[in-house]
């Protein structure tokens, strides 16, 4: 047990995620389990010193200590496991949690099962319940849903920052002709694999505005599972380990109309003066009801651990945490991709198109690859290792959308409306 | 294919005696009660759910991992689904704030001030979350029923207990002296709404009043321009799809619950 040796991603398993499945969650996660043991053929229940399980939320199964059937199901009822949950940040805060696990040096190997069944109750009750996961005094009973309060934030950006519609419609077009070339993809399962374009964007159905059906996140079932284990042991499971280079973690206000006086964020990006004239001044210019102080502060805590200094320069690919396509812009902006307010120039110059300086969600992500919470963040970080390893096309056939020569990468995860997040950047040999 | 479901059987439903509230309450006499009709009537629905299974179905489809491609390949499977409900009825206190709550029953804004920055909660807060306050406790103020809107949303989607009140619009307003910004509705006609708008507050009818947020609500003062930088309006595309997505929003509102919800009627 060595606490001081660098951690990796050894690989995992995917139960594909989708609006409904006749599997159980147990029984997802035991496919993607059986997946893993495949993809690492000498791995073995003795090498496995403990769990971190992944799953958001009791009330949408009504099954409380859920990670105990889990654990039961999958003959690892003799180890050491606990649940991580943390909102939508919870399955970035179960490989977060992993990774300080290791590095305690009390284990060198952990399994990460994560997975969510969102489906059992009708979708205004996840809704609902999701929306429970916001301030239930004050702002719950305004409206009730993530939708409206995503899309407020949305607003307020983009009258600050002048991005569009149209800006939101290029990034619901790229993700989900991205999320085609997945074919693990819940889009792929429910609509098939034509592209769409902007006409199809302008005639989708609003939500709230500005965010239309295509912005938002799907509700999904599905399960993931990782391997993350030591540099000595990782060598033993795979060839190509995904190193953990830097872990960051945030957290920001319960109630976004808070960030308007954000004293423990004072100081920090305070670019007031690109604000346009006709806003009135605030405490705080930063976060502001826009911006994501939470991700910002991980960004700033992992890319000194990993050596990043011009993050756009030196990644070649991100995996954003998007639950609604303002997010991901403004993300580019919080992760320092892009200096503030320019996060629409990411997207009109191709930037993170594939093909770009810096390709953003190329498993298509939230809002049309999957969205089961305890698993999301575990999928894409998969995705990524696929990609670092260079077997995207072994994984996903000829369509699959390689980066070449793909080195680092960078995955992001945040619950609530920024409540909590967290960085963690990857890199191969 | 059948459509037969399992019978429901009438259950007798127990109801929550007042006296076992009261002893709940031991050290907290009731001052005022305006719960025991909403009890009575949620009780005995919440208590006919709790875990037990009320029916099932059997539907075929695919199963196992890999892609979507190789799962709809295999033979289809059937599922056994069950029907299980479950509820709860939530007794929360709004603590040290309730003073905000009790304020919109009497329509008025309270906020708190902390005595060491002098910001002004509204949302209030009981302590001072500056960090260089210490968690310092904050004095009531009360505050106008006046404020400019901070950023706002037009919900054509929303939870149960909103669904008949759409197309709506929400929004944080930050009122007039107060630092931080108050979520509330929005009765301003969506294609007015503007980042800035002064806005003034006022109260639904006092017997509908349960002290939540919706117990208030901004309109637009009047007077005021649209301006040519405001976001919403800046790009007539987008005006018209929201146009036709409330026109829809409304017609859905009219079929399910019999209201019309146009701004016209509303009176916005």
């Amino acid at each position: 047990m060595a606490g001081n040796e660098r951690v990796a991603i050894c690989n995992g398993g995917i139960f594909r995620p989708d609006l409904w499945h006749g599997e159980n969650a147990e029984e997802g996660v035991a496919i993607a389990y059986q997946e893993l043991l495949k993809n690492v053929p000498n791995l073995t229940a003795d090498d496995i010193d403990a769990l971190c399980m992944s799953y958001f939320s009791d009330h949408l199964n009504g099954q409380l200590c859920m990670g105990w059937i889990i654990q039961d199901y999958l003959g690892l009822h003799n180890k050491p496991g606990y649940r991580v949950e943390s909102g939508g940040s919870t399955s970035i805060d179960a490989l977060v949690n992993a990774y300080y696990m290791i590095k305690s040096g009390m284990f060198d190997v952990i399994l990460i099962p994560g997975w969510e069944w969102m489906c059992e109750v009708s979708v205004a009750a996840t809704n609902e319940m999701i929306a429970s996961a916001a301030d239930t005094d004050w702002d719950f009973p305004v409206g009730g849903y993530y939708n409206a309060f995503y899309a407020a934030l949305q607003v307020r950006h983009m009258q600050l920052y002048g991005e569009t519609c149209e800006d939101l419609g290029r990034i619901a077009v790229k993700n989900h002709n991205n999320s085609t070339h997945w074919p693990y993809s819940q889009w792929v399962s429910q609509h098939g694999t034509s592209p769409i374009t902007l006409d199809d964007y302008w005639k989708n159905r609003l939500v709230c505005w500005p965010y239309k059906v295509l912005n938002c996140a799907v509700m999904s079932e599905g399960a993931c599972v990782l391997l993350m284990a030591t540099e000595s042991k990782a060598r033993r499971f795979t060839d190509t380990p995904m190193w953990i280079t830097g872990v960051g973690l945030g957290t920001d206000s319960m109630r976004p109309g808070d960030r308007t006086a954000d004293f423990a964020y004072e100081g920090m990006k305070n670019e007031a003066k690109i604000y346009p004239d006709f806003v009135e001044p605030i405490k705080t210019p930063y976060p502001d009801m826009a911006n994501f102080a939470s991700l910002h502060i991980a960004a700033k805590r992992a890319y000194p651990q990993a050596g990043i200094t011009n993050p756009l320069k030196e990644l070649d690919l991100v995996e954003l945490f998007t639950p609604y396509d303002g997010v991901e812009l403004c993300l580019w902006e919080d992760l320092m991709l892009c200096p503030r307010g320019e996060g629409k120039t990411m997207i009109r110059e191709g930037v993170v198109d594939y093909g770009g300086e810096c390709p953003s969600n190329l498993s298509g992500g939230l809002t049309a690859s999957g969205h089961p919470v305890g698993a999301t963040s575990l999928y894409y970080t998969l995705f990524l290792y696929w990609q670092l390893a260079g077997k995207i096309k072994e994984k996903c056939g000829p369509n699959g959308l390689q980066v070449q020569d793909a080195r680092k990468a960078l995955i992001t995860g945040h619950g609530g409306t920024g409540c909590q997040g967290a960085v963690i950047t990857f890199e191969r040999d | 294919m059948t459509e037969i479901g399992v019978e429901e059987k009438k259950l007798k439903v127990r109801k929550i005696k007042r006296t076992r509230r009261e002893a709940k309450y031991k050290h907290y006499p009731m001052v005022e009660d305006h719960s025991t009709a909403a009890q009575e009537y949620w009780e005995p629905i919440v208590n006919t759910g709790l875990w037990s299974i009320k029916g099932y179905q059997i539907v075929k489809g695919p199963w196992g991992g890999g892609t979507v491609e190789e799962a709809l390949k295999r033979k289809p499977k059937e599922f056994m689904v069950i029907d299980r409900a479950a509820f709860a009825l939530y007794s929360h206190s709004y603590g040290l704030v309730s003073p905000f709550f009790r304020g919109l029953l009497e329509e008025k804004l309270k906020g708190t001030k902390c005595p060491k920055c002098g910001t002004v909660y509204c949302p209030p807060r009981a302590h001072c979350w500056n960090p260089k306050c210490k968690v310092a406790d904050c004095e009531w103020v009360d505050l106008p029923l006046t404020g400019v809107i901070h950023t706002f949303t037009v919900q054509c989607l929303a939870a149960a207990p909103f669904e008949h009140q759409l197309p709506f619009s929400m929004g944080w307003v930050k009122i007039d002296g107060a630092d931080t910004t108050l979520a509330m509705m929005l009765h301003i006609a969506p294609k007015e709404l503007f980042i800035g708008q002064k806005v003034k507050i006022k109260f639904i009818p006092k017997e509908q009043r349960k002290g939540d947020l919706t117990d208030c609500y901004a309109v637009a003062v009047p007077g005021q321009k649209v301006p040519e930088w405001a976001c919403l309006q800046k790009d007539p595309k987008e005006l018209e799809s929201l146009k036709a997505s409330m026109k829809k929003t409304i017609e859905f509102i009219k079929k399910r619950y019999g209201i019309d919800n146009n701004p016209e009627v509303r009176g916005w």
